[in-house]
């Protein structure tokens, strides 16, 4: 059963502006893996070149941060992905 | 010294709650609040911070009232178009309340003036709209021991988060760091113009609360509003013993230390250096225009070198050498992100037109056509 991932209104482009879309995995690493098959080039945008989270982009698992990419998921955890954002 | 008969009438409503009354109405007026930015935020903040009897209350903007303001920014109205924000903003609050003191800052925040400008208040609400801003006024908060509360917005979304100086993380220990060219604005993003009515009375209603230490603020904990889904939610987050700003080993300890904001250099200050260069046949710094092409063809500075924003991740090897380079825009917003940019790739000098072509224009070469953005 795919998870439930959100994403960030200013990466949704990527995902023909989609708000809430799915992926599967049982790692945060996966369910990104699976994302950027769906939708080419958004894991790109949260994580860079040295597999870390990008320092303006924060993923959180229901409420609490997640950190690592090895983080571990059940199919009922939501994935939020959080963008620094800058209007006033 | 107690409420004056004209206090007691007007905040009688706040005088019923027990969690406010005279002694917290008191503390408010003793109260000094700096909004900064008179925008979509610092409007409805503003308004509700006057009303509730903020006694003294700065409003920090140096742009003036456009058209466009006007779908979002209640504080203005459609007759103050071309007026200082924060000249006819301040009139605008003192009308809405006489019995406070409103203080008008028509400047621009920036590293240098950040701690006379940030010292003498209690609690900042940033409501400001770039992110090089944003982390000048947290950092600047942390630094000199003041409140914030700090919100954002983005078409249909906004967040908020409280900081208290020494019990709760900091928007860096959030976001460690995020520059303008990677995250959209309201100009560019378009946003709905109610939204920053909510966010901004979000950061109001905290503003009261950590004035007044009631409630539970928003410690540790990012509040996010989606406005299509009309659903609030929370997310945790704890400070960072590695933040750069308020860990345990500190590496900006004065605002504005952060490696990634470019120089700024004035209007007045560039036609200096590029006049010195001349006279001493020397080739002066490297000016960049970061603008499009269509907006560079319109007019642009003598011996400017054209590479649009978008190209310049790609372009930044033409940059090496010695010498050091200035880099152009309309507002001086894209070459800031131009400036950050350079900087993240490893350029050691690298300096940002502060105001872009429009300040150029305005104080050195008024013949000079800038394009529209």
């Amino acid at each position: 059963m795919p998870l439930v991932v959100r994403i960030p209104g200013p990466l949704r482009s990527y995902t023909h502006g989609a708000g809430t879309v799915r992926a599967t995995g049982h790692t945060l690493a996966e369910v990104l893996e699976d994302l950027d098959r769906q939708f080419p080039g958004i894991r790109f945008r949260f994580i860079d070149e040295q597999q870390r989270i990008r320092p303006h982009m924060r993923i959180f698992v229901n409420q609490d941060q997640a950190c690592q990419l090895d983080h571990g998921l059940r199919d009922t955890d939501q994935v939020h992905v959080l963008c620094a954002l800058s209007g006033g | 010294m107690p409420l004056s008969a004209a206090e007691q009438a007007r905040y009688s409503r706040h005088l019923l709650l027990e969690q406010i009354g005279n002694a917290g109405q008191e503390r408010l007026r003793a109260a000094r609040v700096l909004v900064v930015g008179a925008g979509g935020l610092g409007s409805p903040a503003a308004m509700y911070l006057a009303a509730a009897g903020i006694g003294t209350l700065g409003l920090l903007d140096f742009d003036r009232v456009e058209l466009s303001n006007l779908q979002r920014q209640l504080l203005f109205d459609s007759s103050q178009v071309g007026e200082l924000k924060a000249t006819v903003g301040r009139a605008r609050l003192l009308a809405l309340n006489p019995l406070i003191e409103v203080i008008s800052h028509a400047v621009e925040l920036t590293a240098a003036n950040a701690s006379e400008l940030i010292s003498p208040y209690d609690l900042v609400v940033d409501g400001s709209d770039r992110l090089a801003i944003r982390y000048l006024v947290n950092d600047s908060c942390v630094i000199f021991g003041k409140m914030l509360v700090s919100a954002a917005i983005h078409r249909f979304e906004g967040q908020a988060m409280s900081y208290v100086p020494g019990k709760g993380p900091c928007y860096r220990c959030l976001f460690p760091h995020a520059a303008d060219d990677l995250v959209p604005n309201c100009a560019e993003a378009g946003v709905l113009g109610v939204l920053p009515g909510v966010m901004g009375t979000i950061q109001a209603t905290e503003a009261i609360k950590l004035l007044l230490g009631i409630g539970e603020p928003l410690l540790g904990r990012l509040l996010t509003y989606d406005a299509l889904e009309m659903r609030y939610r929370e997310f945790g987050f704890a400070r960072r013993t590695d933040c750069a700003v308020c860990g345990d080993k500190p590496s900006i300890s004065r605002p504005g230390q952060d490696a990634l904001s470019a120089a700024p250099v004035t209007a007045l200050q560039l036609r200096d250096l590029l006049r010195q260069a001349a006279a001493e046949g020397e080739a002066g710094p490297l000016l960049i225009d970061v603008r499009e092409p269509r907006e560079f063809s319109v007019g642009h500075l003598h011996n400017a070198r054209n590479i649009p924003l978008g190209e310049l991740a790609q372009r930044l090897p033409e940059l090496t050498g010695d010498r050091a380079v200035v880099f152009i825009c309309r507002s001086g917003r894209r070459s800031a992100a131009a400036g950050s940019m350079a900087l993240r790739a490893g350029m050691q000098h690298a300096a940002n037109l502060e105001g872009g072509m429009l300040a150029w224009a305005e104080t050195i070469d008024p013949q000079l056509t800038v394009a529209p953005g």
